[in-house]
């Protein structure tokens, strides 16, 4: 390991913002527009997904999504399940728009659902048919939108801002009603993509709770249609992400006057849960005597347990380099926990989500000032694989918290031990699980000592 | 048993000249199943009306009102395969979703043992175009230069695969014409591949797809003759056991197995004109290559049956020994086998018989691929499972033969085809409520169920012996497996007992499978 050339290196942030990802790359850590309008529709319960596209785009997202999200089966609506109007060459001679009013009248029959979300890919979009035409038709017999989303138009990351930009501008309505105080929505957590969704929407709705703040997460959440229709009485929105969910706040603010909070990311351990819990309940004009109340009670057991790994991490792996290639929200999280709360060295953050240009500085600036520690990492851009891995080479790190492609090489390629925290993480089953909240920091802290410890 | 085996004792494709086709491997691709064998994947009645009208070529695919993303020529049949090739690198021409599941192969492969024969030397590696919408303005042809140059820059592989997709079929990319001009630059030999999802209702034309190109690029001409050389093309539904116990028999006949394509090596591929005998595992997957290189090379190939169960693996053997000069050893071979595993198979199906209600044999529904269908019937009847129906992905005039062997040896049944249509399937189990359903567990809740439910076969990557179904260990080890799932049905039943149902209950009420064609059957 040659650390101290690495240390040498680090005079400044290595870093290379514009390099937004358009060419042909390797193994990218994300799908399609579809992919992503897809796996957010199966995140809400009482979502079916209608795709109009190629019969193989809901088989491929089967692998390319939900088990690329923590090892998920379809459910009724995903996988081989999932409507399809599988559209073939004479489709695309004679159109596919009777194929697709067929599909749509049939899954309202047949279907134990209540959000139709017509999603279009490639096929339709390159043939010309007019989507919004066909699903206009039942837009009175059911709640259905229409989302267009070829695959060539944006990312799976990105498919979840068209998917919100289609609900606020097809389905909610004109006018918010009363405000419900005290009621907030939470956007920016992907499902299937950001693959810890259940655990983590879950876990920030129970520490709002604690503070008396209703927290509507709408994913996981029974009969999702109606969470969907409750977003315009809320009193504040949340977005945890730096560019997934903003748009759709913007959009409500704009639509509703709601004025939102937005975060960097979902925040991971006790610090940035605290700083989390201080800011909405500031905003929400909680009591701060509640708010201080409950963080303290939280941080008094979860500091005592952090005592537990300590004769461990400090005789086996204390102050460790780590890298992380993670998607934005979760990099910025756990580079700064890993640096904040467990005294480890961050070496290279590699950021793989391929966000726009226009909110790298942002990210940049987040992990850059908020670190407690003077190694400055080199903060990456990058979405090839074969590149995420050169990148690696040659350096100090002893932590490799990536996606499950490189599991199965970490130790013979970096010698690093491996913790898989970001899409796609095909080597774990994903149910309750999260890196969220208080437990969520400790549940890292329980991934991290694991991997190395043994009889001291 | 002796009448049996003759009754089955083929000469290979002898009895197939009547559909022998001349396949064109001039052309850039091979035609679709449609066209070549007459296929289809939506069916529902008697297999003998099925019978009736394959022969009269009066097969037809109606388009659903209501249809499930079953998968496309590219996804996930093909995609999965190509990339297990291992000292290849595989170009998605495509938008960026179309390669999605290709994430875990990498992974998948590694959970194999290096002591159980996986090398270590394997990245499965893969780029995308990621098409932009100003490629699908202006052409991409650039972009797939770049993507091939990118790969022989960073792996110096021995072959490149290319890989279409719908859009580049519907903007009328000009792929031979990129790869003509980018051949000279690289090493590796560029192999295009035409699987645009958008090309066929029939997945299977992937297949054919991929063996047109291996065909017309990879196959060398044959520089000696390798008698003791036996083609295998191996479904990555056949497990890593599978590979083993299949190299263990021809082992025991001196002769070697080339398995291809799934973690094979170029040069692999390219003595694929060497062999002696091309034999199947699945015989709607190997066909096109079977023909081919019998075609092309005069390498003998037979299509039936594969090694599945106990007579069907002896009959296998036999075919194999035919083409490689091995009728005595085989015989011998046979007769150790069958001194080791026969007892075994009789105390399983001892067990089966302790399981029937009044009498009865316990029913058991499910299969997949018409080649599963062919040869896991008479295996199940072998065990003592009644097939009251059956179900498959695909059905055309391949093996019609086979077809008509099995109801004449079976008797008639139900016979349901479809690409995994969910909502069909869940339909037939419903109402026909088998003892056993064989699930591919793809297709939401429909395996949750007040009855016995287990899956139909492991996949690929799988080391564990249980997970076996190829030959005399495959048979035993999977009619043990079927066994266990008469032993515990709390998972599905549980699960069918909290949870919603897939579809609202007038579906399952109703007892017509194919309520949303457009046209009768």
């Amino acid at each position: 390991m040659t650390c101290k050339k690495a240390l040498e290196n680090k005079s400044g942030i290595l870093t290379n913002v514009e390099n937004f990802e358009r060419d042909s790359v390797e193994a990218p850590r994300y799908s399609c527009a579809l992919a992503g309008v897809y796996g957010t529709t199966l995140g809400i319960r009482g979502g079916i997904p209608i795709l109009h596209s190629g019969a193989g785009c809901g088989v491929g997202q089967l692998f390319g999504t939900l088990y690329a999200g923590g090892e998920s089966a379809g459910g009724n609506e995903g996988g081989t399940s999932t409507p399809c109007s599988c559209l073939v060459e004479e489709h695309v001679i004679l159109g596919g728009e009777e194929k697709l009013r067929n599909l749509i009248e049939s899954t309202i029959e047949i279907a134990n659902d209540d959000l139709f979300v017509v999603t279009s890919g490639c096929v339709p979009s390159l043939i010309g048919d007019d989507v919004d035409q066909v699903v206009d038709e039942f837009r009175d017999k059911a709640a259905v939108i229409h989302v267009n989303a070829p695959g060539f138009k944006a990312n799976s990351l990105e498919g979840y801002n068209l998917f919100w930009d289609a609900i606020i501008d097809q389905l909610l309505p004109d006018d918010a009603g009363d405000i419900e105080e005290k009621t907030v929505n939470i956007f920016g957590i992907v499902p299937y993509n950001h693959v810890y969704w259940k655990g983590d929407l879950l876990t920030i709705k129970t520490l709002l709770e604690s503070i008396g703040i209703k927290a509507n997460i709408i994913f996981t959440q029974k009969n999702g249609l109606d969470h969907i229709n409750r977003i315009p009485s809320a009193e504040y929105n949340i977005v945890v992400n730096p560019w997934l969910g903003v748009r759709a706040v913007e959009k409500l603010k704009e639509k509703y006057g709601t004025p939102f909070i937005k975060f960097p990311n979902v925040p991971i351990g006790a610090k940035q849960t605290a700083e989390f819990l201080r800011k909405v309940g500031e905003k929400l004009s909680v009591p701060s005597q509640t708010v201080e109340e409950f963080i303290n009670q939280k941080e008094d057991w979860n500091y005592r347990l952090m005592e537990y790994p300590g004769d461990a991490i400090i005789l086996v792996r204390p102050n460790s380099f780590y890298a992380v290639a993670a998607e934005s929200s979760y990099a910025i999280g756990f580079t700064k926990f890993l640096a904040n709360e467990l005294g480890y060295l961050p070496d290279i953050i590699q950021i793989t989500d391929n966000p726009p240009v226009e909110v790298r500085n942002e990210i940049l600036d987040e992990i850059k000032n908020n670190l407690d520690t003077v190694v400055e990492p080199d903060v990456v851009f990058e979405a090839d694989t074969y590149k995420i891995r050169k990148n690696l080479e040659d350096r100090p790190f002893l932590f490799l918290f990536s996606s499950s492609i490189e599991s199965p090489t970490s130790i013979e390629d970096y010698n690093a031990l491996h913790i898989p925290i970001s899409y796609p993480i095909y080597n774990k089953s994903v149910l309750v699980k999260h890196y969220a909240g208080y437990d969520g920091g400790l549940t890292l802290v329980e991934d991290i000592v694991s991997s190395f410890v043994g009889p001291l | 048993m002796a009448n049996k085996h003759d009754k089955h004792h083929r000469k290979g494709s002898c009895k197939r000249n009547k559909i022998k086709k001349i396949l064109d491997l001039d052309k850039d691709t091979c035609p679709n199943r449609e066209q070549r064998a007459n296929g289809t994947n939506v069916y529902y009645g008697k297999a003998s009306e099925l019978l009736n009208d394959a022969k009269q070529r009066n097969i037809r695919i109606p388009d659903r009102k209501f249809q499930q993303s079953g998968g496309c020529v590219l996804n996930f049949y093909l995609s999965n395969r190509v990339t297990t090739i291992r000292d290849a690198v595989t170009i998605f021409n495509a938008p960026v979703g179309c390669s999605a599941g290709s994430l875990g192969y990498r992974e998948l492969y590694r959970g194999v043992p290096e002591s159980l024969g996986r090398t270590n030397e394997y990245n499965s590696a893969w780029l995308t175009t990621n098409l932009q919408q100003d490629d699908v303005v202006y052409g991409a042809s650039e972009k797939l230069r770049d993507a091939i140059l990118k790969a022989e820059e960073r792996y110096n592989p021995q072959a490149i695969f290319i890989l279409t997709s719908c859009t580049t079929g519907i903007i009328g990319e000009d792929i031979e014409g990129t790869v003509d001009e980018v051949q000279d630059e690289v090493n590796a030999k560029i192999v295009p591949i035409h699987c645009e999802g958008i090309r066929s209702r029939l997945v299977q034309t992937g297949y054919d797809a991929f063996w047109h190109a291996i065909l017309k690029y990879l196959v060398k001409e044959p520089e000696k003759k390798q008698e003791d050389l036996v083609n295998v093309a191996s479904m990555l539904s056949y497990t890593w056991q599978d590979r083993l116990e299949i190299k263990r028999l021809l082992g025991k006949l001196g002769l070697r197995v080339n398995f291809i394509p799934e973690f094979a090596t170029v040069s692999d591929f390219e003595q694929l004109s060497e062999a002696a005998v091309t034999a199947p595992i699945c015989p709607t997957y190997t066909d096109y290559l079977s023909r081919g290189l019998e075609q092309k090379y005069g390498v003998p190939y037979f299509l039936y049956p594969s090694p599945t169960g106990i007579s069907n693996t002896d009959e296998w053997l036999r075919n194999i020994a035919k083409y490689t000069g091995k009728e005595d050893e085989v015989e011998k071979l046979i007769e150790e086998e069958h001194k080791i595993w026969v007892p075994k198979m009789n105390a399983i199906k001892d067990e089966f018989v302790k399981l029937r209600k009044n009498g009865k044999k316990p029913t058991v529904l499910g299969s997949l691929g018409q080649g599963r269908l062919v040869s896991q019937m008479p295996y199940f009847d072998e065990l003592g499972l009644a097939t009251p129906a059956a179900m498959a992905q695909d059905f055309d005039d391949l093996l019609i033969d086979e077809l008509e062997e099995i109801i004449e040896n079976n008797g008639d049944f139900q016979i349901m085809v479809n690409t995994f249509q969910a909502a069909e399937q869940a339909n037939v189990t419903t109402n026909l409520d088998p003892d056993l359903t064989l699930t591919c567990p793809f297709q939401g809740g429909t395996w949750e169920r007040d009855n016995n439910v287990t899956r139909i076969h492991s996949l690929r990557g799988d080391p564990e012996p249980t997970s076996a179904q190829s030959g005399y260990a495959g048979a035993i080890a999977f009619g043990n497996f079927l066994l266990h799932a008469f032993k515990n049905k709390s998972y599905h039943k549980t699960l069918a007992e909290k949870t919603e149902k897939s579809y609202k209950d007038w579906w399952y009420e109703q007892d017509n499978p194919l309520y949303y064609l457009n046209e009768g059957k």
